[in-house]
This record gives structure tokens, sequence and C-alpha cells, in this order.
């Protein structure tokens, strides 16, 4: 049996695969097939290795399909309606706030002191859910079993 | 390149892709997770991809690696069997049919090194060119063609004793 250093001294090698590829040069396809044309072996060894390549070639590697890859890549047009979703109704509630906040201020019929203690109570309540969203958010961004299911 | 084009281009890469990852992570799930992420990565910047540049093949197959070795990188040492680097494929009946050769195939291929397996899937599978090879692999144009004939060989030699 001959080791890879002989063959490639005696035959053409690495230009085989080269060959079957279609990556050479015009030269040196000119001298795989001047000497393929004497040598029996390196012929023999060019059809194996474009059987190996064919076999390959309708090998099923991955049987996932496309409709799986569709399937996947719909996730991300999920998550960017879903932002889009949620930004639409973040900027809906604060409009909506911000037109009681204003009628609220602005109410000769309520006196200061209400009015403080009120926006303390709102206030403390919405510092309060802004602390447990960003808790949560944190948490959902940074847990690592979040896609495990029970 | 318009989005939808992109989309368009990017499922029908998706098996080769996860042909690749496969032969990488060793885990058909795991192969899967890392298209998938490379599928959010590069959906949620579209304008990341230059079609000047080159092809959108090698640049996605790239991401795709990348995704492949940050997974490898959070595991822990042992994950990996090399009998798993098979798809398990749809199922019983359809796997016998269809299959006996190609799990010889997958076998065989199970006993190259990571390298060969890729650089087999890229140009055998894919049909990717050599340079287009050498751009995903990040090696040297001039490498490919060697690195490639030994994998064949390799490769050729494990058939001989799996089929």
């Amino acid at each position: 049996m001959i080791d890879d250093k002989q063959f490639v001294d005696k035959h053409v090698g690495e230009l085989l695969s080269g060959f079957v590829d279609g990556e050479l040069t015009q030269q040196q396809r000119q001298l795989v097939m001047l000497h393929c044309d004497e040598c029996s072996e390196c012929r023999e060894h060019l059809d194996k290795l474009r059987e190996l390549r064919k076999r390959i070639q309708t090998a099923s590697l991955s049987e996932a399909g496309e409709d799986k890859w569709r399937e996947t890549m719909n996730d991300p047009m999920v998550e960017l309606t879903r932002g889009i979703g949620w930004l639409l109704f973040i900027a809906g509630m604060l409009a909506v706030l911000g037109v009681i906040l204003a009628v609220f201020i602005f109410d000769d019929g309520i006196s200061v002191g209400m009015k403080l203690i009120m926006v303390a109570v709102y206030g403390g309540l919405a510092t309060l859910l802004y602390s447990v969203l960003r808790q949560r958010l944190i948490e959902r961004k940074t847990d690592k079993y979040k896609d495990v299911e029970i | 390149m318009k989005n939808n084009e992109m989309r368009q281009q990017l499922i029908q890469l998706g098996n080769g892709a996860h042909a690749l990852a496969l032969q990488m992570l060793g885990n058909t799930d795991d192969a899967t997770d890392a298209v998938h992420d490379a599928f959010v990565k590069v959906l949620r910047k579209p304008g990341g991809y230059d079609a000047k540049a080159g092809p959108l093949t090698p640049w996605f197959l790239r991401i795709v690696r990348n995704q492949c070795i940050d997974l490898i990188r959070r595991r822990r040492p042992g994950d990996v069997a090399v009998e798993e680097l098979s798809d398990p494929g749809p199922g019983p009946e359809a796997s016998l049919q269809a299959s006996q050769r190609d799990q010889g195939l997958r076998r065989a291929l199970a006993s190259l090194s990571a390298e060969q397996r890729q650089i087999i899937v890229l140009r055998d599978y894919m049909d990717l060119s050599y340079a287009e090879i050498a751009d995903v692999l990040e090696i040297a144009r001039g490498t490919v063609m060697s690195k490639l004939h030994r994998a064949r060989m390799a490769l050729r030699e494990e058939l001989g004793r799996h089929d």
C-alpha cells in the first residue's frame, strides 16, 4: 500500500479533487487529463471521487424541510409585531394618562393639598409598577431556562 | 437586497445550514437552535448584509458557524457524543427505505474531524466554491483543495468500513 506522500509524488493527488470540482486552471486541467490518460489508478480514483460526491449530493444530511425554516423564520416576525403592539399600547396609555393628569392639575375644584396627596399615591404606585416590570424584564432576558417546556 | 427576497433565500439555505450545524454540534436540536438564532440575528439587522461584499450564502453560513461556536463554548465538556452526529429523520419506516445508505455516510462522516466534516458538507452537499468555503471557514483559499481532498480520502476510507 502506498502512503499519501508517495501517491502525490507519483500521481496528481489533490488536483483530482480540484478537477472534479472544476476549480483548476486550464494548465492544471490539462496536466490531470494527460496523467489520467496514462494512469489507470488515477482514473479509478477520479471515478471514485465523482461517485462519492454524487452520493453526498443526493444524501439527506438534514431532513428538516423548507416548511420548518419558514415556520422558524416567523418567530422574529412575531417578536417584531409584538414589539410594535406593545409600543403602540404604551404610547396610547401615556397619552391618556397625560390628559387625565392635565385635567386633574388644572381642576380648580380640588385643593392643592389633595392634589399633592393624590400625586404621591399614584406616583408611588407607578414607581412600584415600574420597579416590578423592570425586574421581570431583566429576569426574562437572563433566564436561560425560559424556553424549557414543563 | 429586499427583505422578502432575503427571507426566501434564507429559507432555501435552511437545510444546508442545518446540515453544517449538525456536523459541528452533533445534535439536531442544537443545530436547529443555531440556525434559528442565525435567522433572528440576520433579520433583526437585514442591512448588515452588503451584497457588494459577496454572495449571501457564505455570509449567512459564517453567521451560523459562529452561532455553533458560541454554543460549543457554552457547553460542558463531554456534551457531544460522536454517535449523535446524524439527524434521526422523519420516522422509522421512511428512514429504513431511504436512509440506510445515508446512515452509513453519516456514521462515516462522524468519524472525521470537525473541520473535515464541515468542508465536505460545504462543498459536496451545499455546492459552495473553494473561495466561498475559504470565506465560511475563514481559512486561506489556497488550502481548501488539499484539505478537501484529505477529507474525501478519509471519508472514502471510513465508508469502506461502514458500508
